[in-house]
């Protein structure tokens, strides 16, 4: 287990990260998710100890790891970039870490057999880096993590140097290696879907601060401030217009057609295969819906839902008003 | 191809040629005269005086060139190699003539200077300015190399080698002094001048008048560079003096840690300024001599030669005479010290009056000895300085340098005389 | 086809260097000198059997590998230091980073009269201190010895900004996440230097090997200004000699034929050092 507790950094007077509070349990992939600067990668390195915190402390396994110099923290690391050396072959790349450590070289090519076996690499085995595609580069730095036998894994956004399609096949590829294992993981992502696919549990981040952690189906259903429920959920959630003192949010999926709701104007559409999404304006203002009707735009229609899936929060705090 | 591009060139020429020769009715020549910067300047009121006189005939350009000699032979010889250089004279190191004039390039002054004009010279300036019989230089000014002594130290200075290092022990001894006697043994074309003047001193020279053979490993030549490395070695110079130039040397004796000095004219009024430790303290002497043998005082000067290229010869020859006359030579000495070339000027009055010093330089003149006369000049001195720069820092014999030496530049002058 | 891209830059290349070439080589075939009026002459060879009899040429050419090597050397191991250093982020960086140019930016010329200042005895900055320390004098430009390595400190100076510069700019290529990642498999600071630092500085350091070697390899002005070559000629270069030869002496057959076998001596030079170390890339996988 894998537990943060109070944790901070900051660089000069700027706090990059502030009290953050997170236990990962065995077997569990946690994926911390925020926009870009609001603080997940300094997470992911100070964990890892390659920079030091300010304040709060890392215990893995109920041993704290603070004051363990990062090459001795058994830490499996995947960096966004992969970190490959550029003039090591592959199986020189995974065999340095190895052969630092001192291990014998009969060892070595044992392990490293076995790893090219397990990320499917054995024929590249003696390319460079700069002769894969992006998604054998992954698997490489995947495999390197692997060898370390490490206690914890985190993967610093390891998809998102790959396109779209890619990334759909490397999941269940990323499942298999990692996620099945019994180490935690901590999954640091700027992409909700991502997230959602690959975490048992998700973390929010923003401006260094968790804003909520909780399972993927509870930050849907039930997010506890504003920023989560603008953040998760593809398409992007209806803002209603303020008409009270709360600000009311409503997922587009949450509507439906309903000839005695709302009056609306369809003044877009973007086809999705089963579904469309539509782009309408209305009193309460622009509203995006998803329906499986086929609508025109110019056409007229009425829109309704139910009040329950409703969000509402405050907003000043940003806070979650209505109870579950 | 370039018999094509000579040709058109050719044309160019005498269409331009054409079209001044119409208008050169009326437009003044224009004249250049290259020379080092501290001349260019010391010159500046009589170019202004010169074009005035002439105004309307000719105009008078000074080409300031860099200040240093191995600049300014750079920058001249690299124009001259080019074919058609920007000026019409310039001024010459008494060293470079006879290669300049083995080039080729230059003019003889004979049609504009006669015997009338060389015996008003004081005896050092006549020297250096001709080759094989033709004069192909009319000097600046006059430049001999001078034994500069402490008033103050001693009441008399050293006349001979071996009273030059006792005066110089004794006052070490005592404390007076932190060195005895500063000079240039630089690796460089200064240490090839005090050689001729200490050479002399043991009665020996570089080249035998006569057959021209170099006398470098006679008894005198040997005598010579012994004593080089004997002050050295006995502390009468630092060994420091073994990468000095002119500079180095002044600046030690100006700060008065030395007794004695080797150096040019220039290093008196500098001697004399403000911020000189010594000032009213130095006096002027020639070079030492042992007994039997002549002293002697190394000829340098610079002087004004015509190229053969120029096409204002005639005009530019009146220039030379205007800034080496009488009353130009006269302004340069009151206003910038630079020794006059007239002997008539060394019994003016009024510059006697202005410089107590006047009367070491015309006795220094009078037994200036210049360095061989040969194109090959440059390539002698070189082989010197090496074996001479050898034995002042220890690394060579004296004996086997000289021996060296000779052979070398036996060698050297036969390859000359085997294809020329 | 693909030569045909490259044809403008090959003519330039021809131009402003082939051209001298041919020129050096065929007037080191003539007698050109002011025994023969600077007139070109046939003299069959002679200046090349003069070259292979000549003790100066091979004296220089040891003197010049001499300074070349142990320059260059100083230079790469200095600038590298410093480069790694500026590479760090700390305060002041910026102004360190400008003051160190400086010495890249000074005139040769001016460079070399200040080191003769500061070597200058009694006078200097450097015998002064050595006088303060209760030493006898350096005298470092009167000793036939060593005044040649008075002239590598003077190069250094000057020479290992422009070094560091190519350098630093080599290491700002090399993403931080490696020596991350390389620290996490266990390695230390000092490792990652010969395992990553090195080895992805390798062209950068080739690069400022090849424009150094070549500068050092015709050093002038400064041995010129510094030491005139002296004392006893123990610090002249080929490029002095060949100077000499043309501008002094005028024998502009013989300079083309020293100029041109300095060239060929460096391009041996070189070469050999590619050659090595091809061979040694050769052998490296056989190695682990």
């Amino acid at each position: 287990m894998l537990k943060l507790s109070a944790l901070g950094k900051r660089f000069g007077t700027r706090w990059i990260l502030r009290d953050l509070n997170l236990e990962v349990q065995t077997g569990e992939c946690v994926a911390l998710l925020g926009p870009s600067g609001c603080g997940k990668s300094t997470a992911l390195r100070l964990i890892a100890g390659l920079e030091q915190p300010d304040e709060g402390n890392i215990e893995l396994e109920g041993r704290p790891l603070l004051g363990i110099p990062a090459e001795r923290r058994r830490i499996g690391m995947v960096f966004q970039s992969y970190a490959l050396f550029p003039h090591l072959s592959v199986r020189d790349n995974l065999d340095l870490g190895l052969k630092v450590r001192g291990m014998a070289p009969a060892d070595r090519r044992e392990r490293i057999d076995a790893v090219l076996n397990t990320i499917q690499l054995v024929n590249e085995a003696d390319r460079r880096p700069q002769q894969l595609s992006g998604g054998q580069r992954q698997r490489v730095a995947l495999g390197r993590a692997l060898l370390r036998n490490p206690s914890v894994y985190l993967l610093d956004e390891p998809m998102s140097n790959l396109d779209a399609q890619l990334r759909d096949e490397l999941r269940p590829e990323l499942r298999r290696l990692i996620l099945q294992g019994p180490q935690p993981v901590l999954y640091v992502t700027h992409d909700q879907q991502e997230a959602m696919a690959l975490a048992n549990r998700i973390a929010v981040l923003r401006n260094g601060r968790i804003e909520q952690i909780g399972t993927p189906q509870e930050l849907y259903f039930k997010p506890e401030t504003e920023f989560v429920a603008g953040f998760v959920g593809r398409p992007q959630i209806n803002w209603l217009n303020q008409t009270r003192d709360t600000r009311v949010g409503i997922r587009p999926e949450h509507l439906h057609p309903d000839d005695n709701g709302c009056r609306c104007r369809v003044i877009g559409r973007e086809w999705l295969g089963a579904s469309q999404l539509l782009l309408l304006e209305s009193n309460a203002g622009q509203l995006q819906m998803l329906c499986s009707a086929d609508y025109q735009p110019t056409e007229h229609l009425g829109v309704s839902w139910s009040p329950e899936d409703e969000h509402h929060f405050d907003p000043i705090s940003g806070q979650r008003l209505n109870p579950s | 191809m370039p018999l094509m591009r000579r040709l058109l060139l050719t044309l160019i020429g005498l269409l331009l040629a054409g079209s001044i020769g119409w208008s050169g009715l009326q437009r003044p020549e224009e004249i250049s005269i290259l020379m080092p910067a501290p001349f260019a300047d010391a010159t500046v009121d009589q170019v202004k005086q010169f074009n005035a006189d002439h105004s309307g005939r000719i105009v008078l350009n000074v080409i300031r060139g860099p200040r240093d000699t191995e600049s300014i032979s750079d920058l001249a010889i690299s124009s001259l190699l080019l074919g058609t250089p920007p000026f019409d004279a310039l001024l010459v190191d008494v060293t470079w003539l006879p290669k300049y004039v083995a080039a080729d390039w230059l003019q003889p002054l004979d049609p504009w200077f006669d015997d009338a004009d060389v015996d008003a010279l004081v005896a050092g300036a006549r020297l250096g300015n001709s080759v094989n019989g033709d004069l192909y230089r009319w000097p600046f000014g006059a430049d001999v190399g001078l034994l500069y002594w402490r008033k103050d130290l001693m009441p008399e200075p050293p006349r001979t080698a071996s009273d030059l290092i006792q005066i110089a022990s004794r006052l070490r001894a005592d404390g007076k002094v932190k060195e005895g006697f500063v000079w240039q043994g630089r690796q460089y074309e200064g240490l090839s001048c005090n050689f001729v003047e200490f050479l002399s001193a043991f009665g020996g020279t570089w080249l035998d008048p006569v057959t021209g053979q170099p006398e470098l490993d006679s008894k005198a030549a040997r005598a010579t560079v012994h004593w080089m490395q004997q002050l050295i070695r006995e502390g009468t110079s630092p060994l420091a003096v073994s990468n000095y130039a002119e500079p180095e040397t002044l600046q030690a004796f100006k700060a008065g840690d030395a007794a004695l000095m080797r150096n040019w004219p220039y290093a008196w009024a500098e001697l004399q300024s403000d911020s000189s430790a010594v000032k009213g303290r130095v006096g002027v002497t020639t070079m030492v001599a042992e007994p039997g043998a002549s002293p002697a005082a190394t000829l340098g000067s610079w002087g004004f030669s015509l190229l053969r290229g120029s096409q204002h010869q005639q005009a530019t020859a009146e220039a030379i005479r205007a800034l080496t006359s009488s009353q130009a030579q006269r302004d340069r000495f009151l206003q910038q010290g630079y020794t006059p070339t007239e002997a008539s000027l060394f019994e003016d009055p009024e510059l006697l009056e202005a410089s107590p010093v006047l009367t070491q330089l015309k006795e220094a003149l009078a037994i200036a000895v210049p360095r061989p006369i040969t194109p090959l000049y440059a390539q002698m001195s070189d082989l010197l300085q090496r074996q001479l720069s050898g034995v002042l820092t220890e690394k060579r014999d004296p004996d086997q340098a000289m021996e060296q030496l000779q052979g070398a530049t036996i060698t050297l002058l036969r390859s000359a005389g085997g294809e020329s | 086809m693909n030569w045909l891209l490259a044809l403008p830059a090959l003519l330039l290349i021809a131009l402003v260097f082939g051209w001298p070439m041919l020129r050096y080589g065929w007037l080191s075939l003539h007698a050109s000198s002011v025994l023969t009026g600077l007139e070109p002459v046939p003299n069959q060879g002679a200046n090349w059997a003069r070259l292979l009899e000549d003790p100066r040429f091979w004296q220089d050419a040891l003197q010049t590998l001499r300074f070349g090597v142990v320059s260059v050397g100083l230079e790469m191991v200095l600038a590298f230091a410093i480069a790694l250093l500026l590479d760090q982020r700390w305060r002041g960086r910026g102004v360190v980073r400008a003051l160190t140019l400086l010495p890249w930016a000074l005139p040769t010329t001016m460079m070399a009269l200040g080191w003769r200042w500061i070597f200058n005895t009694p006078y200097g900055p450097l015998e002064q201190l050595a006088q303060a320390a209760g030493l006898s004098p350096l005298n470092l430009l009167s000793n036939p010895d060593w005044t040649w390595f008075a002239a590598v400190m003077a190069d250094v100076w000057k020479t290992t900004p422009f070094v560091t510069l190519l350098l630093l700019a080599g290491l700002q290529t090399i993403p931080d996440d490696l020596y991350s990642a390389f620290r996490l498999e266990g390695g230390k600071t000092r490792q990652a230097i010969t395992a990553i630092t090195l080895p992805l500085l390798t062209p950068y350091i080739l690069i400022s090997l090849l424009f150094r070697t070549a500068q050092a390899a015709g050093v002038f002005d400064l041995i010129q200004v510094l030491t005139g070559g002296g004392p006893a000629g123990s610090t002249e270069s080929i490029a002095q000699y060949a100077y000499l030869n043309a501008m002094r002496f005028l024998d502009f057959g013989y300079s083309s034929t020293v100029m041109l076998a300095g060239f060929l001596l460096l391009s041996l030079v070189i070469a050999t050092a590619a050659l090595l170390l091809q061979m040694s890339r050769l052998l490296r996988p056989l190695k682990s």
